[in-house]
C-alpha cells in the first residue's frame, strides 16, 4: 500500500546484494482495501474513524446503562434492577462514558485531524498509535466481559477503599475494572507522548505554536494532561490489583492503613482527567464558532492560554471532591478557594466564544447548534460549579443528584454536545458525505430538551436532599405536592427517553445520509483551517504538497483577501477551494514517505487481556499473554517501516528498490 | 591448492606431532604424550576438512556466485564477544573453585556472549552493506539488549550506591552523603544546562568517570562490609511474649517517639507521672474515663509528659472463638516512651466492659496509675 | 406546592430552562430539603448558599441574554464577511478581572465558615457515632461530671446503645465523633447540618443543633455497598424535660415479661435465636448468666443494633421501615413541637405497631434488604455475614418474638 509513487531510481550499485527486509516469516500486510486493510493498518485517518466507531458503540452501550438506571428510578421502590445490578450498571455507566466514550472519542478526533489541522501526513509513531487503539478496545472488551463472568463492577467509578476490598465485593468486577483501566491506560499515555512529539515537531513551515488552530492547542494540553494523570492512577489501579489479589494491606484500616489514602490518588487523577474530557470539546466549538460566525476566534491567546491554565490549576483542586471527607477546615478552605480560581479560565472561554459571535454573520447549521448549546449548557453546569466551591454549601451538595445534575450539565451539556458538534462539523471531511442538516435539527432539539429534562429536574431533587447511588428511593423521603420528589424523578426518567431518541436519531440521520446523500462539496462550511485543503476523504498521504503556513486560519486567508485600507477591511474571495486543491496537486511532492501496515501493534495488544485473564482466573495464562507480547516485540522490532516489494503480490508496477522508511516508527 | 586456513592447521597438526615426539622422547609422561598427539590428530582433521570446504569458499572460478557471495564482500568486523565468552568461561571456571557467585556472573557472560555472537555473526552474512547489518543487527538485539543493559545499568548502580550508603558508619553520614550527592547532581545539571555548547565527547566521559567512580566506591565499601543493622521486635510480639512491662526491651531500642502524620484519632492518652488521662476528640478537656466503641480499629496516641520513660499497656480479655482458641493478643501495649514523646496504639474491642471483670483499664508499668476504658 | 416561607433563589440557575420556569416548583416538606434549615449550621450554610445561588443565577441570566441577543442579532442576513478581529484586549481583561473580583467576594465569607463549621469546642452534649452496613450506632458516653449529654441520670449512669435514631436535647450544641466498622458512610441530617464522612480508623466530628423538638430525617449519603440506599438514619430532638426523661427510661432495668404469657416464650426464642448478636441489656440465660452478644462471630463488622429499648424507636432496619402504623407514624411526624415530645416518648403502642414490615423482616431480613448473607458469597468474609441473614424462623417463633419485642421499651 502506502506509497503513492514509487520513483524509480537507479539501483545502487549493481555487484551489491539487495539487502532482504523480511526477516520473519509472515509477508506484510499491504491489503489496501477489506477488513486485512483495517485491521492491521496504522494511518491515523482509519485508526481515527475506529476510535470514534468504538467509542460511539460503547456510547450505546453507557447510554442504555443510563435509561435502565432511569427506569429504576422512575418511581418509588423500583424494581426493574436488582441493588446489586444496579451498583453495577451506574459503576459501568460512568466507566464506560468516561473511559470508553469520551476519552477514546477525543482520541478519535484527535488522531484523525491533529495531523491534518498541522499540515502533517500522519502522527509521529503511526505503528504506536495502532497499539494504542487495539489497547483500548480489548481493554474495553475486556471490562465489558466482566458481564459475563461473574458480575461487573460494583464500587462506584471512584471505587472508594475499602469497599472496593474482597470482603465487600467478592466477585470479579472490581478485578475485571482494575485490570482492563490499565490496559485502557496504556492507550492514553502512548497517544499522548505520540500526539505530543506530533505538535511538537511535525508542523508544517511556519506554523509557529501561536498559528497552530485552537483544536490542536486544546488536544496538546489534554495529552500533557494524560502524559501526568494516567501515571497517578496506575499507580492507584496497582494498589488496588495488590489489595484484591495479593492480599496486600495499602487500605486496610486494621492494619494501620488510611483509607483517604485512595480517594487522594484517584482524585488527583480524576480531576485532571474532567478536564481531559472536557478540553477537546472546548477545542471544537472553538474550531465551529469562527467559522459559522465568519470571524476569527475571539482572543485567541487568551482562549490557548486559559487552556493552558485550567491545564495547571486543574492539578490543584482535587481535593474538592472530597469537601465531606474530613481532611479538616484548612485544607477544605484552600481547595475551596482554588476550586473557585479555575471557575475564571474556564469564564474566559465563555466569554471569548460569545464574543467570537458578536458582530459575526452567523449561521445556524447542526454543528453551530451544538456548538451554541455547549455554551448555554455548559455555563449552567459551570455556575453549579461555582455553588459547590463553597465548601459549606457542597457539604449539602455533594453525593446529591445535584452533583449529578452539575456533572451532566458539564461533560453532556460540555463534552458530549461538542463531540456532537464535531461529528456533524466533520463528517463531510472524514466520510464525503454530509449528514442531513433536518435530520440533524430534531436530534439537536430533542437531545436538548431531553437533557435538559432529565438533568434539569435532578437540581431540585438533590438540593431537597435525595443522594446519588441509590438504588431506590421512597415515597416517605418525597416530600408532599405534586411537584414532589417522585414527579421529578419521573420527569428525568422520561427525559432521559426523549434523549434516547434525540441520540437514536444521530445514528439514523448517519443510514439516511449515506444512502441519499451525493459527495460532499469540498469545502462545504467555507472553513478556515488546513483540514479543508485537501480531499474529502482526505488522501491518504493527507496533503499533495505540505502546506506552508503564513497565518493563524490559513485556510481562510488563502481563499479571502483584505482589499481594505488603513481601518476599513474588505474581505473579498480570491480563490475557491477548489482552485487551491487544483494548485496542490499541480505541484504535488515528489517523494511522499508513508509507513506501511502491520500485524504486530494488534497482537501486541492482544496479549495485554491474555495476561489480565491470567490475573483473574488462572495464572497460566500470564506466561501465555506475555509470551504474546515477547514476539510481537521482536516482530515489531525486526519489521522495516515500509513493506518491502517482495510483500507484494504481484509486485507493485512501478517497483523499484529503494526503500522509502519513515522516520520513526 | 592450500587455503590460507588449512596451511595454519596444517602447519599446527605438524607441530603437534613434533611436540609430541619430542615430548615423549625426553619426559616419557604418558599424559602429556597423548594429550599432545590427540591435539595432533584434531588438529590434521580440521586440516582435512578445511581443504575440503575450501576456507568454506566458493570456487573462484565460479564468478558470478563469488561476486555474489557475503564472504566475497564482507569480512568480519571486530568483535567483543569472543573476549566476553572467554572470560566468562574463566570466570566460571573460576567460580567453581571459588564461589558460586562467580559461577553465575560466568555463566552469565558466556550466555550473553554467545547470544551476542551469534547474532552479530548472522548478521555480518545479511548483506554485503555494513550500515545495513548494522541496523539488522539492532533490529534483532534490541528489543532484548535495550532493557536487559538497561535494567543491569540501573541494578549495577543502584547496588554499587546502596553498598556505599550501607558502609557509611551511621544514619546521620548517610543523610550527609545524600545531601552531597544530591547537590552533586543539581550543580552538574546546573552547570551543563547553563553550558550549552559542551561537547557530545565530554558529557560522556564525564559521565563515565563519575559512573565508574561510583561502581568503584561501591567495590571498596562491599568489600569493606555493611554496618551492624538493628534488628527489632515489634511491640506486637513484645506483648504476645507478655513483656509489656516496666523492663525496656529490644522493640523500645530506637522506637519512634512522633506519629506527626495521624490525625483524626480516637483519643490521645496522656501520663503526666501522677494521673493518666484522655483527650477525646470532640469533647473539651481531659477525663479519667474513656468510651470508646466495640469492634472498631481505634486508634489512640499515648502521650508521656513525666519525666520518666513510661509505657501505654491494656488487658485485652481476648474471647475464645467455638474451636476454644483465643483471637487476638492477650495485652497491648506501646514501646517505651520518651518524656514528651508520642506513640500510637490500635485497639480493637471484641467485647463491651462489662463483660470483662474489672472492664478495661489503661495502665503504665511501675505507676499505679489508672485510665478506665468503657466499652458500651 | 410554592413555599411562601423562605426565598427560593436556588432556582435562578435553573430558570434558564424555559420549561422549568414555568414548572418552577418543588416538593413541599420534603425531608431532607437541605433548603429548609431547622438549625444552626444549616441556617449557617443557607445564609451563605442563597446569594451565591443568586449571584451564579444572575450570571446565568446575563450569559443567556448575551447569548441569546448574540444569535439573534449576528445571524445571517447577507451582510458582509465581517472584520477578522482577534480581540479586544480591554474587554478580555475586564472579563477576567471581573468574575475574579466575584469569586473572591464568595471566597471570603466560604472560608470563614468552613472554620465556624468545623469548630467543636464548647458542647453541651457528645454522641459517639459509629457506621457500619448498613444501619448507624449511636452511644452516649459518660462525661467527666458522670452527666449522659449534658444531663444527669436518675438512676445510676451507664453507656446507652442505640441505633437509626440519634435523640438530641433541643437547642443545645451536639457533636458527634463518628466513624465507621467498615467502608466509608456518611452521616447526613440536611435539615440540621451538611454530611460529614465516617472513614474507619477515623474518628470525624461533626456539629448538630436543632431549633424545634421533631424528627429530622437524614440518609447515608457515601456509597457503602450492596444496601447503601437502605441506610437512613434519624435525628430526634426533644426538649430538656423529655430527653431527661428519655435518658431515665433508657437506663430503666431490664425486666422479663410475665410468666406464661406469649413474650415469655419470645424471651426464650429471643435469648436461644436473636442473643447471640442482638444485645438486650439485662437478658439472662437459663443459668442465670448475663448474656452477652457476641456479633463478632457471626457478622463482619462485628455488631449488631442494640435492642434492649427497640419500640422507643420508631424505625428499624436503619431506619429504612418504620415500627408505626402509618397513622400513628404521621402523629408523631407531624405533632406540633411542644406535642412531639409526649408523642415519642410514648414508643410503640400494640395497636400502633407496623406488623407487617416486622414481620416480613423477620422472615427473611435478606429478602427485604438486600444483604450479604448467601454462604455461597461468605466464603471471602470466613462465613462473616455483612447484615442479617435469613434465621429461617417459624411463624410461631416470630409471633413469639414480636410478642417479645414489643415489651422492649
Amino acid at each position: 500500500m502506502a506509497l503513492i509513487e514509487r520513483q524509480k531510481t537507479d539501483v545502487l550499485v549493481p555487484a551489491v546484494v539487495t539487502p532482504s527486509s523480511t526477516y520473519g516469516a509472515f509477508r506484510r500486510p499491504v491489503e489496501t482495501t477489506g477488513w486485512k486493510s483495517w485491521l492491521f493498518t496504522i494511518d491515523h485517518k482509519k485508526l481515527g474513524i475506529m476510535y470514534g466507531a468504538a467509542a460511539l458503540f460503547f456510547f450505546v452501550v453507557g447510554g442504555l446503562e443510563a435509561l435502565l438506571i432511569r427506569a429504576q428510578l422512575a418511581g418509588p421502590d423500583g424494581t426493574i434492577l436488582s441493588a446489586d445490578k444496579y451498583n453495577q450498571m451506574f459503576t459501568m455507566h460512568a466507566t464506560t462514558m468516561v473511559f470508553l466514550f469520551v476519552m477514546p472519542m477525543a482520541a478519535a478526533f484527535a488522531n484523525y485531524f491533529v495531523p491534518l489541522q498541522i499540515g502533517a501526513r500522519d502522527v509521529a509513531f503511526p505503528r504506536i498509535n495502532a497499539f494504542g487503539f487495539w489497547c483500548f478496545l480489548f481493554g474495553a472488551i475486556f471490562i465489558n466481559t466482566s458481564w459475563l463472568l461473574g458480575g461487573a463492577a460494583d464500587g462506584g467509578w471512584f471505587m472508594y477503599a475499602p469497599n472496593s476490598s474482597v470482603p465487600f465485593s467478592p466477585t470479579h468486577g472490581i478485578d475485571f475494572w482494575a485490570l482492563g483501566l490499565q490496559i485502557t491506560g496504556i492507550a492514553s499515555l502512548t497517544g499522548a507522548i505520540n500526539l505530543i512529539v506530533t505538535v511538537i515537531n511535525m508542523r508544517a513551515p511556519g506554523m509557529t505554536l501561536m498559528k497552530m488552530p485552537i483544536f490542536t492547542w486544546m488536544i496538546l494540553v489534554v495529552q500533557f494532561l494524560l502524559l501526568f494523570a494516567i501515571p497517578v492512577i496506575t499507580v492507584a489501579l496497582f494498589l488496588l490489583m495488590f489489595q484484591r489479589v495479593f492480599d496486600a494491606t495499602f487500605f486496610s484500616v486494621e492494619a494501620g492503613a488510611d483509607p483517604l489514602l485512595w480517594q487522594h490518588l484517584f482524585w488527583i487523577f480524576g480531576h485532571p482527567e474532567v478536564y481531559i474530557l472536557i478540553l477537546p470539546s472546548f477545542g471544537i466549538v472553538s474550531e465551529v464558532l469562527p467559522v459559522f460566525s465568519k470571524k476569527p476566534l475571539f482572543g485567541y491567546p487568551l482562549v490557548v492560554f486559559s487552556g493552558a491554565a485550567i491545564g495547571f490549576v486543574g492539578w490543584g483542586v482535587w481535593a474538592h471532591h472530597m469537601f465531606a471527607s474530613g481532611l479538616g477546615p484548612i485544607s477544605v478552605a484552600v481547595f475551596s478557594v482554588s476550586t473557585m480560581a479555575i471557575a475564571i479560565p474556564t469564564g474566559v472561554k465563555i466569554v471569548n466564544w460569545t464574543m467570537t459571535m458578536w458582530g459575526g454573520k452567523i449561521t445556524f447549521t447542526t454543528s453551530m447548534l451544538f456548538a451554541i448549546g455547549l455554551i448555554v449548557q455548559f455555563t449552567i453546569g459551570g455556575l453549579s460549579g461555582v455553588t459547590h466551591s463553597v465548601a459549606p454549601s457542597d457539604t449539602q451538595q455533594t453525593d446529591t443528584y445535584y452533583i449529578v445534575a452539575h456533572f451532566h450539565y458539564v461533560l453532556f451539556g460540555g463534552a458530549i454536545l461538542g463531540i456532537f458538534s464535531g461529528l456533524y462539523y466533520w463528517w463531510p471531511k472524514i466520510f464525503g458525505k454530509m449528514l442531513s442538516e433536518s435530520l440533524g435539527k430534531w436530534n439537536f432539539w430533542l437531545m436538548i430538551v431531553g437533557m435538559n429534562l432529565t438533568f434539569g429536574p435532578m437540581h431540585i431533587i438533590g438540593l431537597q436532599g435525595q443522594p446519588r447511588r441509590m438504588y431506590r428511593w421512597t415515597e416517605n423521603r418525597a416530600g408532599e405536592g405534586f411537584f414532589n420528589l417522585g414527579f421529578w424523578n419521573l420527569v428525568a426518567s422520561i427525559g432521559s427517553f426523549v434523549l434516547g431518541i434525540g441520540i437514536l436519531l444521530f445514528f439514523i440521520n448517519i443510514v439516511v445520509s449515506h444512502r441519499r446523500h451525493g459527495p460532499a462539496p469540498l469545502d462545504p462550511w467555507d472553513a478556515r483551517s488546513l483540514e479543508w485543503m485537501t480531499t474529502n476523504p482526505p488522501k491518504e498521504h493527507n496533503f499533495d504538497q505540505i502546506p506552508v503556513v503564513g497565518h493563524l486560519d490559513e485556510f481562510f486567508h488563502r481563499k479571502y483577501e483584505d482589499r481594505g485600507d488603513g481601518d476599513h477591511h474588505e474581505f473579498v474571495q480570491v480563490a475557491t477551494a477548489e482552485e487551491i486543491m487544483a494548485d496542490q496537486e499541480a505541484h504535488a511532492d515528489a517523494h511522499i514517505h508513508l509507513p506501511s501496515p502491520s500485524y504486530w501493534p494488534i497482537l501486541l495488544a492482544l496479549g495485554l487481556p491474555v495476561m489480565a485473564y491470567g490475573v483473574i482466573f488462572n495464572f497460566i495464562l500470564i506466561p501465555i499473554g506475555a509470551a504474546i507480547v515477547l514476539l510481537s516485540m521482536f516482530g515489531w522490532s525486526l519489521e522495516p517501516h515500509t513493506a518491502a516489494d517482495a510483500d507484494y503480490d504481484p509486485p507493485p508496477s512501478s517497483g523499484g528498490a529503494a526503500l522509502e522508511v519513515a522516520d520513526h516508527g | 591448492m592450500f587455503t590460507t586456513g588449512s596451511k595454519l592447521l596444517i602447519g599446527s597438526a605438524f607441530a603437534a606431532a613434533v611436540f609430541a615426539t619430542a615430548y615423549g622422547i625426553t619426559q616419557g609422561g604418558a599424559l602429556g604424550t597423548i594429550g599432545l598427539i590427540s591435539a595432533a590428530l584434531a588438529l590434521s582433521m580440521l586440516a582435512a576438512l578445511n581443504i575440503m570446504v575450501r576456507d568454506s569458499n566458493v570456487s573462484a572460478m565460479d564468478h558470478a556466485a563469488f561476486e555474489s557471495s557475503p564472504a566475497a564482500q564482507a569480512s568480519a568486523r571486530p568483535s567483543l564477544w569472543p573476549l566476553l565468552v572467554a572470560i566468562g568461561a574463566t570466570t566460571l571456571t573460576l567460580g567453581l573453585v571459588t564461589s558460586r557467585a562467580f559461577f553465575i556472573l560466568g555463566l552469565v557472560a558466556i550466555i550473553a556472549g554467545g547470544l551476542e555472537w551469534l547474532v552479530q555473526g548472522w548478521s555480518e552474512r545479511a548483506s554485503s552493506e555494513l550500515a545495513y547489518n548494522a541496523s539488522a543487527r539492532n533490529l534483532l538485539a534490541d528489543p532484548l539488549e535495550l532493557p536487559v543493559a538497561g535494567a543491569a545499568g540501573a541494578a549495577v548502580v543502584v547496588y554499587a550506591f546502596s553498598r556505599v550508603m550501607l558502609g557509611l558508619p551511621n544514619k546521620s553520614s548517610t543523610v550527609v552523603a545524600f545531601a552531597v550527592l544530591a547537590a552533586i547532581v543539581v550543580a552538574s545539571g546546573a552547570f551543563v544546562g547553563t553550558k550549552r555548547g559542551l561537547s557530545r565527547a565530554a558529557m560522556t566521559g564525564a559521565f563515565s568517570v563519575a559512573i565508574v567512580a561510583l561502581i568503584a566506591a561501591g567495590a571498596v565499601f562491599g568489600l569493606l562490609g555493611e554496618r551492624a543493622t538493628e534488628e527489632h521486635h515489634t511491640t506486637a510480639y513484645i506483648a504476645e511474649e507478655n513483656e509489656c512491662g516496666v523492663a525496656p526491651t529490644e522493640a523500645d531500642e530506637g522506637a519512634s517517639q512522633t506519629i506527626g502524620g495521624k490525625s483524626n484519632l480516637a483519643a490521645e492518652v496522656i501520663f503526666d507521672g501522677s494521673t493518666l488521662t484522655s483527650k477525646a476528640t470532640g469533647f473539651t478537656g481531659t477525663f479519667d474515663t474513656l468510651t470508646l466503641p466495640r469492634s472498631n480499629s481505634n486508634n489512640i496516641a499515648f502521650r508521656n509528659d513525666s519525666g520518666d520513660v513510661a509505657r501505654l499497656v491494656i488487658e485485652m480479655h481476648p474471647l475464645e472463638n467455638s474451636d476454644g482458641e483465643l483471637s487476638g493478643a492477650e495485652r497491648l501495649c506501646t514501646a517505651l516512651v520518651d518524656e514528651g514523646g508520642v506513640q500510637l496504639l490500635t485497639i480493637v474491642f471484641d467485647r463491651p466492659s462489662r463483660a470483662i471483670e474489672g472492664g478495661y483499664e489503661f495502665t503504665v508499668p511501675g505507676s499505679d496509675v489508672r485510665l478506665e476504658v468503657v466499652v458500651p | 406546592m410554592t413555599d411562601t416561607r423562605s426565598p427560593r433563589p436556588f432556582l435562578a440557575p435553573v430558570a434558564a430552562l424555559g420549561a422549568m420556569l414555568v414548572l418552577a416548583s418543588c416538593a413541599s416538606n420534603a425531608p431532607q430539603d437541605t433548603w429548609k434549615p431547622e438549625g444552626e449550621y444549616a441556617q449557617k450554610i443557607q445564609d451563605l448558599q442563597w446569594w451565591v445561588f443568586l449571584i451564579a443565577g444572575i450570571v446565568g441570566v446575563i450569559v443567556f441574554l448575551v447569548v441569546l441577543f448574540a444569535v439573534i442579532k449576528f445571524r445571517d442576513r447577507g451582510q458582509a464577511i465581517p472584520e477578522q478581529s482577534h480581540g479586544n484586549t480591554l474587554i478580555e481583561y475586564a472579563f477576567i478581572a471581573g468574575p475574579a473580583v466575584l469569586l473572591a467576594v464568595i471566597a471570603i465569607p466560604t472560608v470563614s465558615l468552613v472554620l465556624e463549621l468545623n469548630d467543636t469546642a464548647d458542647a453541651d452534649c457528645v454522641v459517639n457515632v459509629t457506621g457500619q452496613q448498613w444501619w448507624w450506632e449511636y452511644d452516649y458516653p459518660i462525661d467527666a461530671d458522670g452527666n449522659i449529654c449534658g444531663f444527669a441520670p436518675t438512676a445510676d449512669a451507664a453507656p446507652i446503645v442505640t441505633s437509626g435514631q440519634m435523640i438530641i436535647p433541643t437547642q443545645a450544641k451536639v457533636v458527634i465523633r463518628g466513624t465507621s466498622r467498615d467502608v466509608i458512610h456518611s452521616f447526613w441530617v440536611p435539615k440540621l447540618n451538611g454530611k460529614r464522612d465516617m472513614v474507619p480508623g477515623r474518628v470525624h466530628t461533626w456539629n448538630f443543633q436543632a431549633n424545634r423538638p421533631g424528627i429530622y430525617a437524614g440518609q447515608c449519603a457515601e456509597f457503602c455497598g450492596l444496601s447503601h440506599a437502605n441506610m437512613r438514619m434519624e435525628i430526634v430532638a426533644l426538649d430538656d424535660a423529655d430527653f431527661q426523661a428519655w435518658i431515665d427510661n433508657q437506663l430503666e432495668p431490664y425486666q422479663s415479661p410475665a410468666e406464661g404469657t406469649l413474650a415469655a416464650a419470645g424471651e426464650t426464642t429471643f435469648a436461644a435465636q436473636c442473643a447471640s448478636c442482638h444485645q438486650v441489656d439485662g437478658l439472662t440465660n437459663a443459668d442465670g448468666e448475663l448474656i452477652i452478644a457476641q456479633p463478632e462471630n457471626r457478622v463482619w463488622s462485628g455488631a449488631a443494633p442494640n435492642l434492649t429499648n427497640l419500640m422507643t424507636r420508631n424505625t428499624f432496619a436503619g431506619a429504612s421501615w418504620d415500627l408505626l402504623i402509618d397513622q400513628c407514624r404521621d402523629d408523631v411526624w407531624e405533632a406540633d413541637p411542644d406535642k412531639f415530645g409526649e408523642r415519642y416518648l410514648q414508643g410503640v403502642a400494640p395497636e400502633c405497631l407496623n406488623q407487617i414490615d416486622l414481620k416480613e423482616w423477620l422472615r427473611n431480613a435478606p429478602a427485604k434488604k438486600p444483604m450479604y448473607a448467601d454462604p455461597e458469597q461468605l466464603e471471602e468474609t470466613d462465613g462473616l455475614v455483612r447484615g442479617m441473614p435469613n434465621l429461617n424462623l417459624s411463624e410461631d417463633q416470630i409471633n413469639e418474638l414480636v410478642a417479645y419485642l414489643l415489651e422492649r421499651k
